[in-house]
């Protein structure tokens, strides 16, 4: 009986490390091997000893010197559009929360419906649209977009927060003398300061890994690391695979470290988002 | 009671004319992005399929020129086709995957976070930095991958040169991608099941696999189907993955309708091509779309009233 529990639990780890290295060895791969001198960075099998240089992170700053700004781009839109995000979806979600008519019932259907639609689509009318504005190649342009994909999400994770705060805080605060959005400030965000962060979450990490927006309207001032990322991986020629591994390292490594901090959020954003709309 | 002067009587009114309208003004800047930046540009993407219209060329009305040369062209017919297969196979794959994952991860591991923040570490990753991964482990002459295969005698994996090898290369991509997605939501619903369930069936003497197949799968079932209609939809619309990798080839194997429609759009210029596309795409997104939005309309609107 005791063999055949130790059995059990030696498979059971086993299968976890294959799970284990199905998710993490191609990452850890990359940015192990950023660190490695070129000769080798193909050596089989790959070691995780050896000293480590940092040469290609300075080719990589050197070859392409339009690679910080495009980091910065995409810390201004990420930022951009998670502010946007929030400042819209905050007090519709509250209105949802708390108040309720036809009108508001049909408006929130809609807002949840057209969250499914296909980004792809609104490219085509929009090329001509944002050159007729002379808006291409700003952040603008790219807060704009990814925060609309997003803000049907946010709102409806936030008033599933909102909704725990009980009513009786909105009554006395209101008798208190305080106007809506005093309210919110004061009362309700803080009382649902995680759903804040829950709401967030999905559009940063979209917006800091987005590709499909940026490649097409962003050139130079607005372009984003994805899109000069793979630039350079449609320049690579032969072994020079140094300065890219640098580059991905850089453009994934932040936003690894976000998702792992909020994490419990993202499960709870999940679940409301998919269950409740 | 206390009565009051017209002048305050006005002041209240006023007052509460504009309380009827605070919810509206709260929720107007929501439904005006989402209108200005979605809703117009679809109806005028939708207007597109009907026009011819270019660079330079005035946009002439052609009826429904633009679907017949879609229906009419094999590209179309064959990314269809791939789109098909590509998302039936990665969906299927990740729910698998997925599911595989929560329930083996249910068993409660020491450092049981730690390895949950593992397997969702791709979410982190971008479709650009997965393509650049992926090339990087798959270079046909120095990758780790083909090294390997090389040193067991096998074939290399050609996906540059081999259709099905590409094909296959993509479908990966986009399951390793995705996999934390289907991982999360079904973990959250494997552990919500109740334990009492899983006692009274062992005195009735269920075991190992049947307690998978009799209290596991049909509790977490409504949760599977959440998650296959979200991938079903999303993975449909897979365009990043597979145009830094491929951009459709070789010879149109990894064609997805997102490719073609971007094909014609914005290499070709041939807008109204991609916008009469853009259409077909939407309207199996709002096939694949139906049951959440009925479920949506039930909840929100009929019983609301």
């Amino acid at each position: 009986m005791l063999g055949r529990r130790a059995h059990e639990n030696a498979l059971r780890w086993l299968l976890l490390a294959v799970v284990i290295f199905w998710s993490a060895a191609p990452i850890t791969l990359v940015v192990v091997s950023s660190f490695k001198p070129s000769h080798r960075i193909f050596e089989f099998p790959p070691t995780l000893i050896f000293t480590p240089i940092v040469s290609h992170y300075v080719t990589l700053f050197r070859q392409w010197p339009e690679f910080a700004t495009t980091l910065v781009n995409s810390a201004i839109v990420t930022l951009g559009a998670g502010a946007l995000t929030l400042l819209v979806s905050i007090p519709a979600a509250y209105a949802y929360s708390r108040y309720s008519s036809r009108l508001l019932t049909w408006s929130a259907f809609g807002m949840l419906a057209v969250r499914m639609f296909p980004p792809i689509v609104i490219t085509l009318p929009l090329y001509p649209i944002i050159r007729a504005l002379n808006l291409q190649d700003t952040h603008l342009v790219l807060i704009l977009l990814y925060s609309t994909f997003f803000v049907s999400l946010a709102t409806w994770v936030m008033k599933a927060f909102i909704d725990e705060v009980p009513r009786e805080l909105d009554e006395s605060a209101k008798l208190d003398g305080c106007n809506v959005l005093q309210l919110l400030a004061w009362i309700i965000l803080p009382l649902s300061r995680h759903g804040i962060v829950a709401s967030v979450v999905f559009v940063v990490v979209y917006a800091w890994k987005e590709f499909l927006f940026a490649f097409l309207f962003t050139t130079s001032a607005a372009r984003t690391a994805p899109a000069i990322i793979s630039e350079m991986l449609g320049s690579v020629t032969g072994v020079a695979w140094g300065p890219l591994l640098a580059a991905a390292t850089v453009q994934l490594v932040p936003l690894l470290v976000f998702v792992l901090l909020v994490q419990q959020f993202l499960v709870k954003g999940l679940t409301i988002g998919s269950t409740k709309g | 009671m206390v009565v009051l002067g017209p002048a305050r009587e006005r002041r209240e009114a006023r007052s509460a004319r504009w309380a009827r309208l605070v919810p509206y003004l709260l929720i107007a800047p929501v439904q005006l992005l989402l209108l200005l930046v979605l809703v117009f540009p679809s109806i005028a993407a939708a207007g597109m399929a009907f026009f011819r219209s270019s660079f330079g060329i005035d946009a002439t009305w052609v009826g429904l020129d633009n679907f017949r040369y879609v229906f009419d062209d094999y590209r179309f017919w064959g990314a269809l086709r791939n789109t098909v297969v590509f998302v039936n196979v990665v969906v299927y794959l990740e729910i698998f995957l997925g599911l595989a994952i929560a329930v083996l991860l249910a068993t409660q591991f020491r450092l049981q976070r730690l390895w949950i923040s593992i397997i969702i570490a791709p979410y982190a990753v971008s479709a650009v930095i997965a393509v650049l991964m992926w090339k990087f482990i798959l270079e046909p002459d120095t990758g780790f991958v083909n090294y390997l295969l090389g040193l067991l005698g096998m074939e290399r994996i050609l996906w540059t040169v081999i259709p099905w090898h590409a094909f296959a290369v993509v479908v990966l991509l986009e399951v390793w991608l995705n996999t934390p997605f289907t991982f999360l939501i079904l973990y959250a619903a494997v552990m919500g099941v109740s334990q009492e369930l899983y006692e009274a069936a062992r005195i009735d003497g269920a075991r190992g696999f049947q307690l998978f197949r009799f209290i596991t799968l049909p509790s977490v079932m409504p949760a599977i189907l959440v998650a296959l209609m979200f991938r079903y939809i999303f993975a449909f619309r897979t365009f990043e993955v597979v145009w830094i990798m491929t951009q459709g080839g070789p010879l149109g194997s990894t064609d997805l309708l997102s490719i073609y429609l971007f094909r014609n759009g914005f290499r070709y210029y041939d807008f109204g091509v991609a916008a009469a596309t853009a259409l077909v795409m939407v309207v199996v997104t709002a096939i694949l779309a139906s049951y959440y939005l009925w479920t949506l309309y039930r909840t929100m609107v009929r019983d609301a009233r």
